[in-house]
Order: structure tokens, then C-alpha cells, then sequence
């Protein structure tokens, strides 16, 4: 485990997964791992009431009724799209499910302009056709249709950035669950037609703000179910997903280091603030091009923790934070200054004043950060 | 205290509690206190001679039980948990379609804060809900006694803190944007029997968690519903006394809150104690209906032998409290009570479901509208009716039910195949209808959905909400504004929004009488929506009194309650047709809360206008207003006369000339109205345009001067005296009042100086050229230039007092385009556009009217135009001044007329004669008195600078010197003025 940069959740979570299939005796569906209600439990952590030996950490943070939707619709004929704003967790709770539905989240697909039928259903290798002909051997299978002979979940990650004849190519996999290969002769046997095992299942996810780039099909959409993820805008669930993502991402990079939970909140009331002022703003020029997603806060926090770990004294502060701050979401050159400034003057000034503790620190560094991008 | 239970029926249950709490807490403790103090509250509540029957509100489960006690036990005295001031007004439920809300109004206070004002209390009623059936069954059993204990509304306003109230009432309006439908109580408090939540946030939190439910309601159907839905009496009472002790003993200690609910308490068994000793019934042929909370009380007064005289109620305020119906509906009890949405119409369909399955007969008020008839009432009496399913008979009062039932596993509703199909296929009708694409295959895919998420919570039976969740899931792939949402559709189909009405027995009098006065237009008033009335009033003129109500209607009721589409009525104008949108069923608490009010439109607007009138806030604006609307709306002269000297008096005190633009164009129109039709001004406004004249001359140099006052104001003024000054001066004013008003006046400000400017115009003191001299001067002058839009803002305010001037305000404004630089004159231009637009009635017109009269019409004819201020001068009089040698002016009159002019001669003392035509024409004049003195001439061409030397002319004329001649005195005194000596 210890040598993958990121190890996939059926890896990380492999004992947990192992443990909840043995004392799962739930019926289950398919061929799945595990049943239903351990899904969720796997996903949305373990109660005291839930009565197990061992305690299951949280996984994906957000409401129950999503996480149970989802799995239901993977339990039933038709693919799950999960749809929402960047950075709210859709692919991680897309992988969570896979690894704990069929132990393989890495069947992905990832949806770009560039992403053509071949990725989706199969391809040939060019050499091995020329020496031997085109046949099963020859062919090589994209994720979903090897999802589809495993009977297990195949990922498409945004879904709408593919163009719209690619997107449709699943249309025929997800109603009819084959694949038929025109290239192969029948040969008496369905040696050309893929057939899909029961367990398969896709999730697809898609950006909420790029829906329009190309939108699915009406005959798309009816053979997937949708479940909206709405971006975190509790403090206290937001809090918990940033530590949590953090302390993986610092075990990961295996760096020892504390993030003082008054730092935490300096960097929560900071997006907070910025995302008031987004809404707030009359144009595009006035707010920051970034989301400001939870995502983007924890790429704050992994920046300045990994600037603190290597070039600072091992210890995180509030200057490193707010540079990191300003280094990040710094895209456009004077628009994006220019309303970091205003932040700074206008609203971590006076409150530095005020309450005092890191926010002086914070607001210095965000000054030395404006000064040396400008 | 759990000792002295020893031998009471829940000894057993206290041993295993007692046990738990030693399992969980490790010992005894709170937690032991907690549990045992539960049982104690039970076994209490169900021993109490007078049986106290626990509700919860909007539960379907608690009306099926009471509808079966009711039928078992047939009490003879229902006592219930109900403002018992509202007792009058449950018989005419009767009239209306529930839900419907009974209401406590209070207009005018009287010892509360005036600004507290109106107060108004509801209490809401739906079919599905035990008050109903307890109400129903007393009022249509005979014998029967129905009793409301609970505090009056007055006590609700009395006790509770206000400041706590609206609060609620904000945070609940702030929460969302309410729909017209959850907004049908307006502002008023809510009460309910069996308000029965947890009071501890992380109690309710926990209580969802593990239920694997989203909110409360939910958790409350799933829980308790439908494990009481089947049970028996004693079963239910002891349930519900348990989860109503839960709540009150885990809760925090909000002191306010524990003394309103304890002083509710006091006062509901004081109350039934003194009915039970002035009645003598026996308590054992009682039933006390109240809220499970109230149920497990511990209050020293609580039962019939509990103490009495130690809780005195206290009187009520001065306040006057009138009492009505007002239609309600689910959406709007849902959004009082912080219910979620949708609970209130799933309950309804549950009751009806329960009544179906368990065949129980519910009550229904005899002639309930909106119902069918019930066969119940027909057997009214003890006796039982048929088909109605018998529980098994009770253990003897007080024995242990609730044991069993809290050992007993969940009960799991049977899967109701059918039922889910039939609301998977109708859900995907819906949604077609409401423009989804779905199929067939979405309503399997719904079915299906939804069983899988049932059972992923532990349920057979897919409840509502997971029908709901699953249609969601399955269903709604875009979000398109402004159309419904799957969720909102599985509300609608579940039993939709229902919406009450308030029948036409029930309605106040003024309600009545309004729907009576519009009966001719033959409309079904009364249904909600908007409805389209057309009054032609010439080819029916019997439509003109409901012409007459509706204006009344307008002025009175809500916006979009009767919204005129064609026709007006100002003063003076009245339609020939008119076209009404009207809503008065959808607005029917407006009109019910109108009723409040008075008895009639025409009581009510008086009322009104004259508390406008007379309020503290009142400006002589808004008196004039009110006058307008006596006129126009109720015809009354005698009160707008009343109101009109009342204006008087408030005009006189008016210390500002904020007002003055409104009061200008009111005063203009009644003025112009009364001129037209009435025989003679009516005295008020002659003293009121006397007093105003002089009022205003009296304020002007101030106003002028005063930076607060704007130029629309002070335009206003001057408007006021111009245009009402033949009127004043008629009556005895005096002009010089004004003259000395406007030459008291010594505007600082560019705009109003223009304005005293025109004024002065207006007055004579000013001519027209200097005007134009003036304006030509600020342009000439560099340092004055930049304020000069300030002095055209002015003139254009100046068109309203002296609407005469507009050609020079048109020359000004042309010479600012042609002369002033951009950057002055572009920042100035929104501020004209502005201006015009805030007095486009009177303003715009006028200065385009006369610019049109001088631009050329057409584009071609602009190139040769020339502005008339800068064409050359031409003297109107030029032809009569010229020479005219030949014939000598009036001299032909005067030939013709030789008598008059010698006569005129005569007169002037003229004694030289007729002279001949053809003597030469006399000489120069002048120059016969400087020949005559040579040395005054010399002087003064000394001082002009003139060196030449006398030339000698003709024969010297005679005419100046013959008159120095005649009159040398005259002619000395001449000389030495002129030379000085």
C-alpha cells in the first residue's frame, strides 16, 4: 500500500470491506460484496447503535438519503448520474460505492472532447490483428465493457464534457447490457457480442456547471437516475471534510503535522467571506474566477501544509495559510489581486482588530503574498 | 416516588427500567430518575378519575382513537384544549369546507403596546384531527356538553413574551418565500391542541438519526402512527402519556416556556373544576382532551382532587376581542407550525386510508360542507353505530399495556402492492402532465425504487416519503425554473394542498353583505381564483352600485383581491364600462378580517379614512386624500366636508412645505371638481385656499432659503399662490402679501434662484428681457458656467407656477445644448431626464409643446432655421412709430371729427387753431434751446470732447424759441441747471 502515490478505496479500505463482508448477512444483490445497508454503513460510517465490533469512520459527508439513492438506483435497472457543482465529492462517493459494491473502483472512463466510442466499448491492437486477425484476443476491451464481463460498476467521470454521439454510445450498453462486435464473425457462439454479468452497474458523474457544453440525450437520461449532490454550505460539515481530507492527504505525503483547529476556522471563515462577496459581486470581474469549492479549500490546506512541511519551520501558520490563499486562487492577474486586496483591507483588517489570534498573522501574509504576485 | 408504585400496575416495567438504567448509566442516577419518573407520569395520567384522552395534533392515529372512545364511551361533558373564548364559533364549522382556522382579532388594543396592534389569534381545524371528532360528536349528540378550558386569547398575548412570538413569525417568513396558500393566516399566533415535539434540538437530531428519517413528521408517521393505528384504547393512552412525559422531561429548561405551559395547565383544571362543581357531573362521564404534553403535568392542580384555590386567573386586559372563521389550508398549517412540507396533506390521506381498513365511523358535523353526509349522525345516541369494529374489551382501567408494546418489534406495515403501483403510475402522469419526460418505464423503475429504499430503512411498506424520494431519484433529470418539482408533484398527488372556505352563514356581516351586493353579476364569488367581471353601466345601470363596491373593494382589500382592468373613477370621471379581475375567494380572509371591522364597505372606509385623517402621523396631504376618497368612494359630502376642515386645521400646524407638491395637485383637482359640480365652493375649501395662500406666503422667504426644502417643493408653493391667487384675492387676500414674500426671498441656491426669478416674471417685477439678459450673462461668465443646469433645473420646475414662461425655459435649455462645454452639460442630463419624468404629468407636456411650436417640424427646414432669440429683433411698433410724412398720424382722425377735437382742445387748453396741412415740418427739436444758450452748449460739448466750432444753420426755427420767449422764467432756470451757475 505504502508504494501508491494514491491507492484506490477498495486498497485503503480493504480490511475494513473485508470485515463488514463477513459479518454481512444481509441478502445482497447480484453479485455484490456487500449488501445494501452495509454500503451505507461503509460510506456513512458506523453508530454506536448500529450495534458492530469496531467502529466505521465516515467516509463521504453529505445527507444519507443521497448516499442511499445511489445505491438503490445501483440495485436497479438503470445507471447512476451523479450531478453537481465541482467539488463536491461526487467522484469520491462514486469510487466509495464502486469499492464497496465490487471491490474495483478503477474501471474509469473519463470524459473529455477527446474521448471517443473507442473508450467505451472496445478497440483493436493494430499489431495483434496484423499477425493473427481480428478476434477476442486482439481486441482490447475499454472499462466498461470489462465492468460489463466482471459484472461489476463501471466509472464514467464527467460525463458531459464527451460529445454527444460518444454519450449515446452507452445508451445500447445500459438498456440492452451487451456489446455486440461487428468486426467478429459469429462463429456458431456469441463470440461477438459482449454480454454483461449481473452486478454491472454504471455511475457517471457530471459538472452542474458544464451541463450545457453537451447535454445528455433524452434517451440518455431516461436510462440513468439522478442524484443532485448539493454543495456543502454547513460550516460544520465543511469543517469535517477538510480535516478529514487533509489528514489523508498528509498520510499520504506522510508528514507529521498538527493543523490547529483555530487555523482550520481562519481558513473556513476566509471562504465563507469570499464566497459571500461572489455573491455579492455584480459581475465577473468583481468575484474570483475559482468555485471556492471545499475541494479548493482543501487544496489550500495541502498547499500551505506541504509549503510549511519543506521550506517553513514544520509547523503551520497563519502567514503560510495566507499565501497559500492567495498563491491558489489567484488565476486572473490584476482582477483576482485586486479583490484579494479589497478582502484583505476591507474585511480581515478590521477583524484582526477585533478578535486578534491568527487573523493579524493572516492578514500579514496575505499582504507580503499580494505584494510579491503584483 | 417510585416507591410508594410498588404495588401499582407498572411495577414490572419499573423493575426492568430500573435494571436498564443500572445496565447503561452504571447505577442509579438521572437516568434512572428520567425513566422511573416517565412511568410515574403514566401510571398518574391513567389512574385520574376524569379520563384524559392525549393528543397529538394532525395525527390520524389520534382522531381514529378518539372516534372509537367516543362511540365506547359516549362522555357526557368533552373538556378541550382550545381557547375558550372561541367557543361561539365552533357551530358554524359546520358551514365551512376544512380546514378552516377559528380567529381571535383585536384591532384596537387596550392594555397592550399600541404597537403590538392588531392582534389575532388562530387556532386551525382539519378533518383528519381528534379535535374535530370530539367537536363534531358534542355538538351533534344531544346531551353532550362541549367545553373549552384553555386560557383565552387574551391570556396567549398575556402570557407569552411577544418579543419571542414574532420572532417565530419572522424567522418562519424569512425561511422562504411562503406561496400564497401558506401565507392564508397572515400574521397571526397559532394555537393547536397537542403540540408535541421535542423541545431539545439534539433530541429530535438522534431521534432522526436512527430512525433513518428526514424530519419529524416522518419520524412521528413511521413510529408512532402507524403502531397506533391498530391499537387499543388503553394502549394508545398510556403511548402517548409515555412519549408526552419523554418530551417534557428532556427538555431544557427554557423558564418562560415551562411557566406559559404550567399556567395553561392550572388553568385548564381550574376551569374544569369549576365546571364539574357547578354542573355536578361525574368526572367519570368526562373526557379531557388535550395535548400529550399537558397529559403528563406536574403541576400541584393537575387532576380533580388536585389543589384548588391556589391559581388565580387573572382578568383580562381592556382589549375588545371579535371572533370569526377564516379559511386555511395544509401549505399554511404546515408553514405556522414548522411542519414539513406535505406532512399535513399525507396525514389527511392517511385518515382517510385508516378509515377505510379499520371501517371506523368517523364524526362529521351534521351539514359539514365539503363532505359527504355521514351515516353517523343518523344513529346519533349511545348507542353504537354498525360496522364499527369493537376493540377487544379493555383490561380493567390502568393495567400495564405499555410493556408489551415497547417489547414489541416494529411493527412493519404489509406492502401494499397495488397501492404503490397505482402511485408509481400516477406519479408519471403527473409528471408528463408538468412537462417530464417520463415513461413507462419510470413508473417500474419508481416501484421498484421505492421498495428497495424502503427496505434499505428497515420497512416493508414504502412510506410516502420514500415513494417521494424514489420519484425524485427516478424522475426529475433537469430543474427548469417556474415548473413544479417531482417533490412537489408526489405532495400534490398524495392529497395535494387542500384549501378551506369559509361558508356564506359563517361570514361576518360586511362579508355577506359584499357578496349579496355583487350577486348581480353572477358570479361564483366564492370559489378561489381570479374571475373576470365586465359592468357595462350604460346598457345596465343597476350595475353601478357594484361598480360602486368594487372601488370600495380596491381601496379597502389587498392588492389583486379587485383589480380594475378597464375603466376609472377619479374625481369627476366615472366609466361607462368597466372590467374587474376579482379574487375575493382566494383573498376571503381579508375580506373576513374586513367584516372585524364594521358592518358594512361604506362603515369600514369611513372608519378608515377618518383614522387616516385624524392619526398623529397625518399631513394635510394625506387629509386631502382622504377627502378625495369620501368624494369618490362614498359621495359623502357631509364627510368630506368634516374632513376637509379638519385639513384646515392640520395645514395651519404644518410647519414644513414637505407636503406642498402633493396638496398642490389635490387641492387643483377637488377644486376643479367642485367648480364643475356644485353650484357653490364649499367653505372649507375657500377658507382652505385662504389659509393656504397666506400659509404659504408666511413660509416661502424660509423655504427659499431653507436647504432642506427642495425646488419641487418650492415650485410647488409658488404654484399654490399663483394658480390659487384670483381665488384667495376673491376672498379677501392681498397681493402685497406676496410681494413681499418674494421679495423677502434670497435664494443661495442656483435652481431656486431661477425659481424667485420666474416668480418675479410672474409678479411684473422682472421683465423677459432681463430674464433673457441674466441667462446670457451666466452663460458669458466663465466661473458661473459650470452651476448653470442648476438655474435650468429651476426653470423647469418654474413651468408649474408660471406655465407662461415656457418659451424662455425652451430659449434657456436651447442655448445650454449649443453653449455649455460636454462636461458640464453631460452630467446634467440624467438630472433633466429625471426631472421630466418625476413631473411628467404636468412638466414634460408643457416644455414639449412649446418646443415644438418653435423647432421646425421637419429635418429639411432645420438647416435654414433660425432660432427666433436670435433673429434679429424686429419692433412690433416699428410701423406706427415710422414718419409718416404724408399722413400725419391721427391727424385724419381728427379731420374727420373737427368738433371732438376742438372739444379735446378745449379741454387741454390748446388755443392756437387748426394749423394748415403744408406748413413746413418744424425743426429739429432741441436744437432751438441749445441756439438759445450758446454756452450751456459749449459746456457740455466741453465735456463730450467736441471741438468744432458753431455752424451756422438756416433761418432759425421758431418753435423752442418762441416757448423761451414765452416763458423766460422756465427758460433762466433751464440755463442755470444746464451750465451750473
Amino acid at each position: 500500500m505504502s508504494d501508491l502515490l494514491r491507492a484506490p478505496a477498495e486498497i485503503k479500505y480493504a480490511e475494513e470491506l473485508d470485515w463488514l463482508e463477513s459479518i454481512d448477512d444481509n441478502p445482497k444483490p447480484f453479485s455484490w460484496r456487500l449488501s445494501p445497508k452495509m454500503v451505507r454503513l461503509f460510506i456513512c460510517g458506523s453508530e454506536r447503535s448500529d450495534g458492530l465490533d469496531r467502529e466505521i469512520s465516515q467516509k463521504w459527508f453529505g445527507d444519507r438519503s443521497f448516499v442511499e439513492r445511489s445505491i438503490v438506483t445501483l440495485a436497479s435497472d438503470r445507471g447512476l448520474l451523479l450531478i453537481g457543482d465541482p467539488g463536491t465529492g461526487k467522484s469520491w462517493l462514486a469510487e466509495l460505492l464502486s469499492a464497496a459494491i465490487c471491490r474495483n473502483s478503477t474501471l474509469v472512463v473519463q470524459g473529455t472532447a477527446g474521448t471517443t466510442e473507442d473508450h467505451i466499448k472496445y478497440s483493436w491492437n493494430v499489431s495483434m490483428v496484423i499477425a493473427k486477425g481480428q478476434s477476442r484476443e486482439s481486441m482490447i476491451p475499454s472499462p466498461i465493457m470489462t465492468a460489463m464481463e466482471a459484472g461489476s460498476i463501471g466509472r464514467f467521470e464527467e460525463l458531459t464534457r464527451s460529445t454527444s454521439d460518444v454519450q449515446d454510445a452507452l445508451i445500447s450498453i445500459l438498456s440492452e447490457k451487451y456489446i455486440s462486435v461487428p468486426e467478429l464473425e459469429s462463429g456458431g457462439g456469441d463470440d461477438n457480442i459482449v454480454f454483461a454479468k449481473p452486478g454491472f452497474s454504471v455511475i457517471a458523474t457530471a459538472n452542474s456547471r458544464d451541463r450545457g457544453v453537451n447535454d445528455l440525450s433524452s434517451a440518455l437520461k431516461r436510462r440513468f437516475n439522478f442524484v443532485r449532490i448539493p454543495v456543502v454550505t454547513n460550516k460544520k460539515s465543511e469543517a469535517e471534510i477538510v480535516r478529514f481530507r487533509t489528514e489523508e492527504l498528509l498520510r499520504r505525503h506522510a508528514i507529521e503535522l498538527d493543523v490547529p483547529p483555530t487555523l482550520l476556522d481562519v481558513l473556513l471563515q476566509s471562504f465563507a467571506d469570499l464566497r459571500a462577496s461572489a455573491a455579492a459581486a455584480g459581475s465577473d470581474d468583481e468575484k474570483l474566477e475559482s468555485a471556492l469549492s471545499t475541494a479548493e479549500q482543501i487544496g489550500v490546506l495541502e498547499d500551505a501544509v506541504l509549503h510549511s512541511n519543506f521550506f517553513g519551520e514544520r509547523t503551520l501558520t497563519a502567514r503560510t495559510l495566507a499565501s497559500s490563499l492567495v498563491g491558489s486562487l489567484t488565476r486572473r492577474e490584476p482582477e483576482d489581486l485586486a479583490i484579494f486586496n479589497k478582502y484583505l483591507h476591507g474585511v480581515v483588517e478590521p477583524r484582526s482588530k477585533e478578535e486578534g489570534g491568527s487573523w493579524p498573522e493572516f492578514l500579514e501574509g496575505g499582504r507580503d503574498a499580494i505584494a510579491t504576485l503584483s | 416516588m417510585s416507591g410508594s408504585h410498588e404495588n401499582s400496575a407498572f411495577a414490572a416495567l419499573r423493575g426492568q427500567l430500573q435494571d436498564a438504567a443500572a445496565t447503561f448509566a452504571d447505577g442509579p442516577g438521572a437516568l434512572e430518575g428520567i425513566l422511573l419518573g416517565m412511568v410515574d407520569d403514566v401510571d398518574r395520567a391513567a389512574r385520574e378519575p376524569l379520563e384524559i384522552f392525549p393528543v397529538c395534533h394532525h395525527s390520524p392515529a389520534s382522531a381514529l382513537a378518539m372516534a372509537r372512545r367516543l362511540r365506547e364511551k359516549q362522555p357526557k361533558v368533552v373538556y378541550l384544549e382550545l381557547c375558550e373564548d372561541m367557543a361561539p364559533l365552533l357551530t358554524e364549522l359546520r358551514n365551512c369546507r376544512l380546514p378552516v382556522a377559528l380567529q381571535a382579532f383585536a384591532g384596537d388594543v387596550d392594555g397592550f403596546p399600541a404597537q403590538w396592534a392588531p392582534l389575532s389569534v388562530v387556532a386551525p381545524i382539519t378533518e383528519a384531527s381528534a379535535e374535530y371528532q370530539a367537536i363534531a360528536y358534542a355538538l351533534d349528540t344531544p346531551d353532550v356538553e362541549l367545553v373549552l378550558v384553555d386560557r383565552s386569547s387574551d391570556h396567549v398575548f398575556r402570557w407569552d413574551r411577544r418579543d419571542e412570538l414574532t420572532q417565530e413569525t419572522e424567522t418562519e417568513a424569512s425561511a422562504s418565500e411562503k406561496p400564497a396558500e401558506a401565507a392564508l393566516h397572515g400574521e397571526a399566533v397559532g394555537v393547536e391542541i397537542g403540540d408535541l415535539r421535542p423541545r431539545f434540538a439534539e433530541l429530535e437530531e438522534h431521534l432522526l438519526r436512527h430512525g433513518k428519517v428526514r424530519h419529524w413528521s416522518e419520524w412521528w408517521h413511521q413510529y408512532v402512527e402507524v403502531p397506533l393505528g391498530t391499537s387499543d384504547h388503553d394502549t394508545y393512552r398510556q403511548v402517548m402519556f409515555l412519549i408526552g412525559s419523554l418530551f417534557r422531561r428532556l427538555a431544557p429548561g427554557d423558564g418562560d416556556r415551562v411557566r406559559v405551559d404550567e399556567d395553561r395547565e392550572r388553568y385548564m383544571w381550574t376551569r374544569m373544576r369549576e365546571h364539574l362543581a357547578a354542573t355536578g357531573t361525574d368526572p367519570a362521564d368526562c373526557l379531557y382532551v388535550c395535548g400529550a404534553f399537558h397529559a403528563a403535568s406536574r403541576v400541584e392542580e393537575f387532576g380533580v382532587d388536585g389543589s384548588a384555590g391556589t391559581f388565580t386567573i387573572s382578568p383580562r386586559t381592556g382589549t375588545t376581542w371579535q371572533y370569526g372563521l377564516i379559511p386555511s389550508s395544509h401549505a399554511a398549517i404546515e408553514a405556522q407550525f414548522g411542519l414539513a412540507s406535505g406532512s399535513v396533506s399525507i396525514a389527511s390521506t392517511e385518515w382517510t386510508k385508516s378509515l377505510k381498513r379499520t371501517r371506523v365511523q368517523p364524526y362529521r358535523l351534521a351539514g359539514q360542507a365539503g363532505t359527504k353526509p355521514s351515516r353517523a349522525k343518523k344513529t346519533p345516541g349511545r348507542k353504537t353505530a354498525a360496522g364499527v369494529v369493537l376493540t377487544p374489551a379493555p383490561d380493567p382501567a390502568g393495567a400495564d399495556r405499555l410493556t408489551g408494546f415497547l417489547q414489541r418489534p416494529p411493527v412493519l406495515d404489509r406492502l401494499d402492492e397495488a397501492e404503490l403501483l397505482g402511485w408509481s403510475v400516477d406519479i408519471v402522469r403527473a409528471a408528463r402532465r408538468n412537462g417530464y419526460l417520463a415513461s413507462t418505464a419510470d413508473a417500474i423503475a419508481v416501484f421498484e425504487t421505492s421498495i428497495l429504499l424502503a427496505g434499505m430503512r428497515d420497512r416493508a411498506k414504502p412510506t410516502p416519503y420514500d415513494f417521494q424520494d424514489a420519484a425524485v431519484t427516478c424522475i426529475e433529470k433537469d430543474r427548469v425554473p417556474g415548473r413544479r418539482d417531482v417533490r412537489r408533484l408526489v405532495e400534490i398527488m398524495m392529497g395535494g394542498d387542500r384549501i378551506g372556505q369559509v361558508g356564506y352563514e359563517s361570514l361576518p356581516p360586511l362579508a355577506r353583505d359584499v357578496y349579496d351586493r355583487l350577486a348581480p353579476l353572477e358570479l361564483k364569488l366564492q370559489q378561489r381564483g381570479v374571475q373576470r367581471a365586465l359592468l357595462d353601466l350604460a346598457a345596465r345601470p343597476e350595475l353601478q352600485a357594484c361598480s360602486d363596491v368594487l372601488w370600495m373593494l380596491r381601496r379597502l382589500m389587498p392588492h389583486g383581491a379587485a383589480r380594475p382592468i378597464m375603466g376609472e373613477r377619479r374625481l369627476g370621471e366615472r366609466s361607462v364600462q368597466e372590467s374587474w379581475d376579482l379574487a375575493l375567494g382566494t383573498h376571503q380572509r381579508a375580506l373576513i378580517e374586513l367584516g372585524y371591522e364594521g358592518v358594512s364597505l361604506e362603515q369600514v372606509l369611513e372608519q378608515r379614512l377618518r383614522r387616516e385623517a385624524y392619526g398623529p402621523q397625518a399631513t394635510t396631504a394625506t387629509v386631502l386624500a382622504a377627502v378625495e376618497d369620501a368624494t369618490l368612494y362614498l359621495g359623502s359630502r357631509r364627510l368630506a366636508d368634516e374632513l376637509g376642515t379638519h385639513a384646515l386645521k392640520v395645514l395651519a400646524a404644518e410647519r414644513t412645505v414637505d407636503g406642498a407638491p402633493e396638496v398642490l395637485r389635490r387641492v387643483r383637482a377637488l377644486l376643479a371638481y367642485y367648480r364643475t359640480n356644485e353650484p357653490v365652493l364649499p367653505a372649507w375649501i375657500e377658507a382652505f385656499t385662504k389659509t393656504g395662500y397666506a400659509h404659504y406666503c408666511t413660509l416661502l422667504p424660509t423655504a427659499f432659503r431653507d436647504e432642506d426644502a427642495t425646488v419641487g417643493q418650492v415650485a410647488a408653493m409658488l404654484g399654490f399662490l399663483f394658480s390659487m391667487e384670483s381665488l384667495a384675492l376673491s376672498l379677501g387676500c392681498d397681493r402685497t402679501q406676496l410681494e413681499l414674500a418674494v421679495a423677502q426671498s434670497h435664494p443661495e441656491d442656483p435652481a431656486k434662484t431661477a425659481l424667485l426669478w420666474a416668480a418675479q416674471v410672474q409678479l411684473g417685477t422682472l421683465s423677459r428681457t432681463e430674464l433673457r439678459d441674466r441667462c446670457a450673462e451666466l452663460l458669458d461668465n466663465p466661473l458661473v458656467v459650470p452651476t448653470y443646469p442648476r438655474y435650468l433645473s429651476g426653470f423647469v420646475h418654474a413651468l408649474e407656477p408660471v406655465p407662461g414662461l415656457a418659451d424662455v425655459v425652451v430659449e434657456a435649455v436651447s442655448n445650454a445644448f449649443a453653449r455649455l462645454p460636454d462636461p458640464v452639460l453631460l452630467p446634467w442630463l440624467p438630472r433633466l431626464i429625471t426631472t421630466l419624468r418625476s413631473g411628467a404629468a404636468d412638466l414634460a407636456p408643457r416644455l414639449i409643446r412649446e418646443a415644438g411650436r418653435i423647432f421646425p417640424a421637419r429635418l429639411a427646414a432645420l438647416d435654414a432655421w433660425i432660432p427666433p432669440w436670435r433673429a434679429p429683433q424686429t419692433d412690433p411698433f416699428a410701423a406706427r412709430r415710422a414718419p409718416q410724412p404724408d399722413t400725419p398720424q391721427g391727424a385724419t382722425l381728427l379731420r374727420a371729427r373737427p368738433a371732438t377735437c376742438d372739444a379735446v382742445a378745449d379741454l387741454l387748453g390748446c388755443t392756437e387753431g387748426w394749423s394748415r396741412p403744408g406748413t413746413p415740418a418744424p425743426p429739429p427739436s432741441g436744437v432751438g434751446l441749445l441756439s438759445a444758450h450758446p454756452a450751456a452748449c459749449d459746456a457740455v460739448a466741453g465735456l463730450l470732447g467736441c471741438d468744432g466750432e458753431w455752424t451756422a444753420t438756416g433761418p432759425v426755427p421758431s418753435a423752442a424759441t418762441t416757448l423761451t420767449t414765452r416763458h423766460p422764467a422756465t427758460a433762466q432756470a433751464l440755463d442755470s441747471l444746464l451750465t451750473g451757475h
